[in-house]
């Protein structure tokens, strides 16, 4: 068993109010013109930024092109967010709208070095305990998947948003996230080997 | 018995797609007791749990080691305080201009006010108001015939090599020059104004607007395709011959010009298809220019 299930799930980012006010907070100063909130803005949600421009770009440098293009776009039309979601939300869509964007104006497509540069995975004790052979599947399979696909699982697991978010952030109908998952789900089942959901079938 | 599968069945069904989220811990509590009792009796749906938060710790650890970069945020804010790409052409624009007010014949200036000048006093004279609109482009063809090309610019082949487009220079240059002949012939106009009443003000502008703008541009053409001279001789000449009238030609002549030259005259007299034409030579003209630097090449080789 690749992970203890009565351990407790991996908590996503608390959508407590104490977020949410000092994500409006941020926001006012943007609009006021505050120059140190743009820093603020880039401590608290830099690195998730980054990590989801990284992770579709595929490449470090263009990743970071990605979020500079970024933090302009936020403080020229900070206005346009009216609060109705969540700022990580509306952050993460303009890095998947730019991230796509510049995609499209490469003209190199991303070659196996590339991927190789994507950053190391620094697994925790328990897990390099549980090194299998499993886990090595589970990793190719994420690999294997489509960028749409693979976006939906970080946007649901790594950036904790619920599915109506991740729909608007990729900017597809709310159905086409469920089949994403559910697709994606189906490719790594083929991947691996579930020895247990096979018994108990 | 049956009843009861049915219900776990539907119940299946309903929790299946909600495991990723689950996985992911963004339940909430009602919800999540709901999957946890039905987790606890459907090991098909434990299974597929155990998936979900291997993938949900092979995501999170993937990304473990992302660090952001620094120094984003301020290059990022230089970009922000950059100035727009409007403000740069603006600048760019008026630096082209004030460069080119320099390398542009001097003579040009004040000969082109003596002779509009001239101009105005010979109409003042002989109070004939339409004679503004015969000599204006005729100053303004001579001065435009001169203002590109190896003939009149010394320094054509450093112009050429600069890495601003010549139709760029050249399009400078006409602002310039062109400007500075309207600007002229508005004030030949309203000194004018002296002999007419002020509603034909406007009416005197289109008598002139119109081959102010085709016969410079014809003869820019012309001096970029040929020399300056032939070139404003040519204009000049095509200028004149609305000036012909057929009946001083042999009757059977006569009979087969007169609709030619009507239409010929006719031309010169509609300020819009002038200007439409006087454009569409401007732009050739623009075309031309680019091409200058490889004609001089060839012909120097």
């Amino acid at each position: 068993m690749l992970v203890n299930l009565t351990a407790k799930a991996p908590c996503a980012v608390p959508n407590t109010m104490t977020n949410n006010d000092k994500d409006l907070t941020l926001v006012q100063r943007l609009v006021a013109g505050d120059d140190a909130a743009m820093q603020d803005l880039y401590a608290a949600y830099g690195q998730r930024l980054y990590a989801y421009a990284w992770r579709l770009t595929g490449d470090p440098a263009q990743a970071e092109d990605v979020v500079q293009d970024t933090l302009v776009v936020v403080w020229k039309s900070i206005r346009k967010f009216r609060g109705e979601g969540r700022l990580l939300a509306w952050l993460l869509g303009i890095v998947h709208h730019l991230a796509l964007k510049s995609l499209r104006h490469r003209s190199q497509p991303i070659t196996p070095e590339l991927e190789e540069t994507l950053p190391a995975r620094l697994p925790s004790p328990e897990q390099q305990a549980e090194q299998t052979a499993q886990a090595e599947l589970l990793r190719a399979g994420l690999d294997r998947l489509s960028l749409n696909h693979r976006a939906v699982l970080e946007l649901v697991f790594y950036q904790g948003l619920n599915l109506e978010e991740v729909a608007a952030v990729c900017r597809v109908p709310l159905g086409t996230v469920k089949s994403r998952l559910s697709h994606a789900r189906r490719s790594l089942r083929s991947v691996l080997s579930w020895r247990d959901l096979e018994e108990v079938r | 018995m049956n009843d009861h599968r049915r219900n776990h069945r539907r119940n299946h069904q309903g929790l299946v797609d909600r495991l990723p989220l689950y996985a992911a811990g963004q339940l909430a509590e009602p919800e999540r007791a709901k999957l946890d009792r039905h987790l606890a009796i459907c090991p098909s749906c434990r299974a597929e749990l155990e998936l979900w938060l291997a993938v949900g710790s092979e995501v999170s650890s993937a990304n473990a080691g992302v660090q952001a970069p620094a120094g984003l945020v301020e290059r990022a804010r230089e970009r922000i305080q950059a100035p727009s790409a409007l403000q740069r052409a603006i600048t760019r624009t008026f630096s082209l201009l004030f460069s080119q007010a320099y390398l542009v014949r001097r003579e040009m200036w004040p000969s082109s006010a003596i002779l509009m000048a001239m101009g105005i006093m010979t109409t003042l004279l002989l109070q004939k108001v339409a004679l503004v609109s015969y000599f204006a482009p005729l100053v303004a063809a001579a001065s435009l015939a001169a203002i590109f090309g190896p003939e009149h610019d010394p320094a054509c082949e450093l112009t050429l090599a600069t890495p601003t487009a010549s139709w760029k220079i050249l399009l400078a240059r006409l602002t310039l020059v062109h400007g500075y002949n309207l600007l002229l012939t508005l004030g030949a106009s309203l000194i004018v104004l002296f002999m007419v009443p002020p509603e034909l003000l406007w009416g005197l502008i289109l008598s002139w607007l119109g081959p102010m703008t085709f016969l410079p541009a014809l003869a820019l053409l012309l001096s970029l395709w040929t020399g300056s001279g032939n070139s404003v001789a040519v204009a000049y000449g095509l200028w004149l011959l609305q000036f012909v009238h057929p009946h001083w030609l042999p009757g059977y002549l006569a009979a087969l010009l007169t609709p030619v030259v009507d239409a010929y005259r006719q031309f010169w007299a509609s300020p819009l298809m002038l200007v439409s034409a006087g454009l569409v030579l401007l732009l050739a003209a623009l075309w031309l220019s680019g091409r200058m630097g490889t004609r001089l090449v060839r012909e120097q080789l």
